[in-house]
C-alpha cells in the first residue's frame, strides 16, 4: 500500500485517511468515477467549449434577426432561405470545389513523399518527418502572405518569368483567383496528408510485396494491388483532415481569393461582421457541417466499396 | 507527497497507480487554472484600448500618452464600422472606440457609449466646432458623444502614368472598361455603396428608397466584374498602385498621400460629381475599464503634433484648428483640405446617419453583389 519506499511514515498515514475519507472510498471502490474524474477538465473544456456553443449555434439558426436584436420565435426560415436563394448553393458548390481540388492535389503531391520516406530512407527517418513539416513551424498567416508575394503581381513568379522573357506582362490570375486559394491551400495543409499517409505506408508488411513480386507481378500491379489499397486508410485519414477544415476556411480565400474565389466562410464571417445577421451565419454553419458529413460519408461509402473491390 | 517521493518512485519502479493518476489529476489542474493567474497579473499596469480603423494603429498619433502613460495603449483594429459595432454589441469592450459621422447616432443608441466631459479635455477650445455640431451629436440632446478626429474624402487614387483620362476627374473612372481588372475598392458599404450612389446620381436624402437601392445595385454589379480586388486594407490597395497592378483605386486621402510620398506618380482625384465626404471621431464606451487612460487617448489625438503628422503624412484634416497654423493655403488645397472643414465637406457629399435597416440592407444587397449575384 506504501506509495513510496521512501517514506513509509507517509505512506501509512494516507493509508488511514482513506480508510476515514467517505469520499477516498468511494473514489476507491468506483472504477467509472475514477476515470470522469480523470477525464474531469477535458469534459469541462469540451462542455463549455464545444457541446454548449453547438446547443446556442441551433438555438440561433432557429431565431430570426430582428433590427438589432433577434425574435426568437422558433422557425425554419433561415434553412428555407438557404435552400430557396442560389447565392448559398454557389457559395457552397465554389468551397465545395475549391477544397475538393485543394485535398486531390495535396495528396497527390503528398503521397510520393510519404513513399519514399517509408520505403527508401533507412537511416534518419524521424528527420526526414522533421525537415517535411518544416514549413509549418511558421504560423499559417504567414504561409498566406508567403503565397501573397509569391503570386502577386510583382512576384517570385512573375518577375522570374518576366526576367527569363518568357512572358511580357505579368500573370494576373495568379492572384486574387482561385487557383491562388487552391495552391495555397494544398501547400498550406501538406503536413495533414504527409504524416498519416506515411504512417500506414510505413505498416505495410514488406513481405507481402516480396510474394507478390515472387507470384509475378510488376511494380505497377504490385502497387495498385499491394501497397494502394493497404495505404488506403492513410489515404482516407487524409482526405477527411483535409477537406473539412478547408471547406469551411476563411482567411486564405480572404486574402487570395479576390472577388471569384470567396468560400462559404467568408459569407459566414460576413453574417457575424457587417451583414449583422447572426441567425442566418448560425444556419449558414450549421448547413455546412450536415454538407460536409454527408459528402464525407459518401466519400467513406465509395472507397470502401473500392477497398473491397480491389481486394 | 512531493515531486522528490515520486521521482524516487518512479525510479524505483514503485509508483502506484493512484499515485500517477492523483499526479496527472494535479497536472491537468494546474493547466487548467494556469490562464486565471496570468490574466490577474497583467492588470495592473494595463494600457486604455483603441478601436480604430486599420492604418491609425500608429505610434505618431499617440506620442502625448506615451509621455504620460509609459507605454502605447493596446490596440484594436476594424475594416468597417460595422463589423466594429457588432463586435461590441457581442461583448468586447474597449475604452475608446473610432466611428464615424454617418454610423454615430446608431453606434449612439446601443447605449454602448457615455457622452464625453469636455473639461477634461484641455484641447477641446481648439476643436472646429462645426465638427462637434453634427446631427446626433452636440445638435440634439446637448450630449457630445463623439470628439471629432479627422476628416476627409472617398474619392479616386489613380496613377497618372498609366491612367489615361477621358475629359475631367469623374467617378466614372471606376467604372472604365478599358481597366477592367486593374481597379480596385474598398470592401465596405459603408465607403463604397455610398460612391455608388454618387455615381448613380442618387441624392443622399432619397438614399433609403426602393429606386434608390435598384439604381445603386445596378451600379454596382456593374462595377465588380473590373474590380481586381475588394479590400479593408489600404495597404493592399497603395501596394497595387505603387506595383501598377491596378491603374486606379477607391480610396481614402492617406493613401495618395502615402504613395506620393513615396514618389509614385498618383493623383487623388477631385471628381466632378463630387466626392465623398465624412467625420471620423472618438467615442468612450460606458464600461470603458480605463477612463482615465481613455481621455489621455483623446488628448493625445486631439494635440497639435498629432495633427500635423495627419494633415502632412496622411493628408487628412484635423479637428484642432492650430493644427492648421504651419500649413499654407496651397500645400492644403494640394492636400485635397482647408482650414474651413466645411468648404471641403459641403463641396463633396456628406455622408449623413441612416437607419439599422438601411445599414443591414444595404450591407446584405453589397456582400451579395460582391459575392457576384
Amino acid at each position: 500500500m506504501a506509495d513510496t519506499s521512501l517514506s513509509p511514515a507517509e505512506a501509512r498515514q494516507s493509508a488511514e485517511r482513506i480508510k476515514t475519507s467517505w469520499f477516498s472510498a468511494l473514489l476507491y471502490r468506483s472504477e467509472a468515477l475514477r476515470g470522469y474524474l480523470l477525464m474531469s477538465p477535458t469534459i469541462l473544456i469540451l462542455t463549455i467549449g464545444i457541446i454548449i456553443p453547438f446547443f446556442i449555434l441551433v438555438a440561433m439558426s432557429l431565431w430570426t434577426r430582428d433590427g438589432f436584436g433577434f425574435d426568437t420565435t422558433l422557425t425554419m426560415a433561415n434553412y428555407a432561405r438557404t435552400w430557396e436563394e442560389p447565392i448559398f448553393g454557389a457559395l457552397l458548390q465554389r468551397s465545395f470545389w475549391i477544397s475538393g481540388v485543394a485535398t486531390v492535389a495535396t495528396i497527390l503531391v503528398c503521397y510520393p513523399m510519404a513513399y519514399y520516406v517509408a520505403f527508401h530512407v533507412h537511416k534518419n527517418k524521424m528527420m526526414w518527418i522533421i525537415l517535411m513539416t518544416l514549413p509549418f513551424w511558421t504560423s499559417y498567416l504567414l504561409r498566406v502572405f508567403a503565397w501573397k508575394v509569391i503570386l502577386g503581381y510583382e512576384g517570385v513568379i512573375n518577375s522570374g518569368f518576366m526576367s527569363l522573357g518568357l512572358i511580357e506582362a505579368p500573370l494576373e490570375f495568379l492572384l486574387y483567383s482561385q487557383t491562388a486559394v487552391i495552391i495555397t491551400l494544398a501547400h498550406a495543409w501538406a503536413a495533414f496528408a504527409i504524416l498519416p499517409m506515411y504512417v500506414s505506408l510505413e505498416k505495410i508488411d514488406k513481405s507481402l510485396l516480396e510474394a507478390a513480386t515472387d507470384l509475378g507481378d510488376g511494380p505497377v500491379a504490385r502497387f495498385l494491388r499491394i501497397t494502394l489499397p493497404l495505404s488506403m486508410p492513410g489515404i482516407i485519414a487524409a482526405s477527411f483532415l483535409i477537406f473539412i477544415p478547408t471547406t469551411g476556411d476563411y482567411i486564405t480565400p480572404a486574402l487570395l481569393g479576390g472577388p471569384d474565389g470567396a468560400m462559404i466562410g467568408n459569407f459566414i464571417q460576413l453574417q457575424f461582421g457587417p451583414v449583422n445577421n447572426w441567425p442566418m451565419g448560425a444556419t449558414l454553419s450549421i448547413v455546412l457541417m450536415l454538407w460536409i458529413s454527408a459528402i464525407a460519408l459518401v466519400f467513406l461509402f465509395v472507397t470502401k466499396k473500392a477497398q473491397d473491390k480491389i481486394a | 507527497m512531493d515531486v522528490v517521493d515520486q521521482l524516487g518512485a518512479v525510479r524505483e519502479g514503485k509508483l502506484s497507480r493512484r499515485a500517477f493518476t492523483k499526479g496527472l489529476l494535479a497536472s491537468g489542474v494546474a493547466m487548467a487554472t494556469v490562464p486565471m493567474g496570468a490574466r490577474q497579473a497583467r492588470a495592473a499596469g494595463e494600457q486604455a484600448t483603441y478601436f480604430t480603423w486599420g492604418g491609425y494603429d500608429i505610434p505618431e498619433l499617440f506620442q502625448a500618452y506615451q509621455e504620460k502613460n509609459g507605454e502605447l495603449p493596446n490596440f484594436s483594429v476594424f475594416g468597417a464600422s460595422e463589423e466594429a459595432l457588432t463586435k461590441m454589441r457581442g461583448g468586447f469592450v474597449v475604452d475608446v472606440a473610432h466611428p464615424c459621422n454617418a454610423g454615430m447616432p446608431r453606434w449612439v443608441s446601443t447605449g454602448l457609449f457615455q457622452p464625453i466631459d469636455t473639461s477634461r479635455i484641455a484641447a477641446f477650445g481648439d476643436v472646429i466646432p462645426s465638427l462637434v455640431d453634427l446631427p446626433g451629436n452636440d445638435a440634439e440632446g446637448g450630449n457630445i458623444w463623439m470628439m471629432p478626429f479627422d476628416w476627409g474624402q472617398t474619392s479616386i487614387t489613380y496613377r497618372t502614368d498609366l491612367f489615361e483620362l477621358e475629359g475631367e476627374e469623374s467617378w466614372d473612372m471606376l467604372w472604365d472598361k478599358r481597366y477592367g481588372g486593374r481597379l480596385g475598392s474598398l470592401a465596405s458599404g459603408g465607403d463604397a455603396w455610398w460612391c455608388g450612389a454618387i455615381k448613380a446620381g442618387i441624392d443622399f436624402e432619397n438614399l433609403d428608397s426602393e429606386d434608390a437601392f435598384t439604381k445603386i445595385a445596378a451600379v454596382m454589379r456593374e462595377q465588380r466584374p473590373l474590380i481586381r480586388v475588394y479590400t479593408d486594407d489600404t495597404t493592399t490597395l497603395e501596394q497595387a498602385l505603387s506595383s501598377g497592378e491596378m491603374a486606379a483605386a477607391m480610396t481614402w486621402n492617406s493613401s495618395a498621400t502615402l504613395l506620393k510620398s513615396e514618389g509614385i506618380p498618383v493623383k487623388f482625384a477631385d471628381p466632378k460629381e463630387g466626392a465623398l465626404t465624412w467625420v471620423c471621431g472618438v467615442m468612450i464606451h460606458k464600461d470603458a475599464p480605463n477612463i482615465d487612460r481613455a481621455y489621455d487617448i483623446i488628448e493625445s489625438m486631439l494635440s497639435v503634433e498629432t495633427g500635423k503628422f495627419m494633415i502632412n503624412d496622411y493628408g487628412y484634416g484635423h479637428s484642432n484648428a492650430k493644427s492648421f497654423a504651419e500649413f499654407d493655403a496651397e500645400t492644403l488645397a494640394g492636400l485635397g483640405l482647408s482650414t474651413n472643414p466645411d468648404d471641403i465637406l459641403s463641396a463633396g457629399h456628406f455622408q449623413r446617419p441612416m437607419t439599422q435597416d438601411w445599414e443591414t440592407r444595404m450591407n446584405e444587397t453589397f456582400e451579395q453583389i460582391k459575392a457576384g449575384f
